[in-house]
């Protein structure tokens, strides 16, 4: 069955994701920079083309720009924050919705193929902007004393247990909230961009490097398989910038509602 | 910006479940972080542990304050 030397498999691991410099010397520039200032550029540019010419009748560009924007205007920003102040957060919640989304999709375009928020760098920030804008309303509205007693004191609950359920709602209202939405984001490109490694290049090692007919035919399997890991990964990418979207929408909602 | 009145604002729970995922690591987090403290204090091992079910408890219990009473 051995036709020819088998080759060692490396398999991919961590190491995947070191990034070189795109220019020698200049060391900050490296791929997730490449993707995000990409991303940014298209977004613009989509943007500004779709509200440039608008017009009661839309072109195609201006409908497509709409649909976007309604779409984390209505179903995100005011469902979750309610109609009487959820105009001044659109525009962050927009921009933030698209440049995640472009980011992750750019796992599954071709010669990009990298997504910028398998670097956890990245999602820390997205998250700490979250967390310091949610912050940041509720104690502008209700002060910080009257933000903290919202935010730390349960509703409905009985006087004794309050001195116990206070630490709880303290530490996941404003510890757990920033740190699980930059891993929930982070671990999702991670673990997708290295499932799709592994597939694709066990699949090209068995075919290719292995020297074994029957592995070769195992091989063929993992491609195809690889193929749909790809399109639950297109899902997943779309689901993780609009689950981030929609709890950053939610923590300003909750920070600045009334007392219930 | 008022041309889109909604005539009932429609409940804001398409992200509930994340939020009481977020409480659940919170009050374990919390509580068996007490009991491991606790337990290096005293020399003990078990502590933890009830820390760890406290707070597990103590979440659920909250959440049903929280979240089971809504309409």
């Amino acid at each position: 069955m051995i036709a020819g030397v088998p080759t060692e498999f490396t398999p991919p691991g961590p190491e995947s994701f070191n990034t070189t410099p795109i220019i020698d010397g200049v060391d900050w520039f490296t791929k997730p920079v490449l993707v995000a200032a990409l991303s940014v550029v298209v977004i613009v540019w989509f943007f500004w083309g779709a509200s440039r010419k608008a017009a009661v009748v839309p072109s195609k560009l201006q409908f497509a720009g709409e649909l976007g924007y309604n779409f984390v205007r209505n179903s995100i920003a005011r469902d979750a924050i309610g109609s009487q102040d959820y105009m001044r957060f659109v525009p962050y919640l927009t921009g933030l919705f698209f440049f995640i989304l472009l980011n992750n999709v750019a796992a599954s375009i071709p010669l990009i193929q990298f997504p910028t928020f398998s670097h956890i760098g990245w999602a820390y920030v997205a998250a700490i902007m979250s967390w310091v804008i949610y912050n940041a309303v509720g104690i502008k509205k209700k002060g910080l004393w009257g933000y903290f007693k919202h935010q730390t004191m349960p509703a409905g609950v009985p006087g004794w247990l309050m001195p116990l359920m206070i630490p709880i709602e303290f530490i996941s209202n404003i510890l757990v909230r920033p740190v699980s939405l930059s891993l929930r984001l982070f671990a999702n490109m991670f673990a997708g961009h290295i499932l799709l490694l592994v597939f694709v290049l066990g699949g090209e090692y068995m075919v290719f490097e292995s020297g074994s007919i029957a592995l070769g035919g195992v091989g063929i399997i993992t491609f195809l398989m690889g193929l749909a890991i790809a399109a639950l990964e297109l899902f997943v990418q779309c689901i993780q910038a609009y689950i981030f979207v929609v709890l950053t929408a939610q923590y300003i909602g909750s920070a600045i509602a009334d007392e219930h | 910006m008022s041309e889109h009145k909604d005539p009932k604002p429609s409940p804001p729970n398409s992200g509930d479940g994340w939020r009481v995922l977020s409480y659940l690591i919170g009050g374990v987090l919390l509580y068996g972080g007490i009991g491991f403290g606790l337990d290096r204090l005293f020399g003990t091992q078990f502590l933890v542990l009830v820390g760890i079910v406290l707070g597990a408890g103590l979440t659920i219990l909250l959440l049903n304050y929280r979240y089971g009473s809504r309409s």
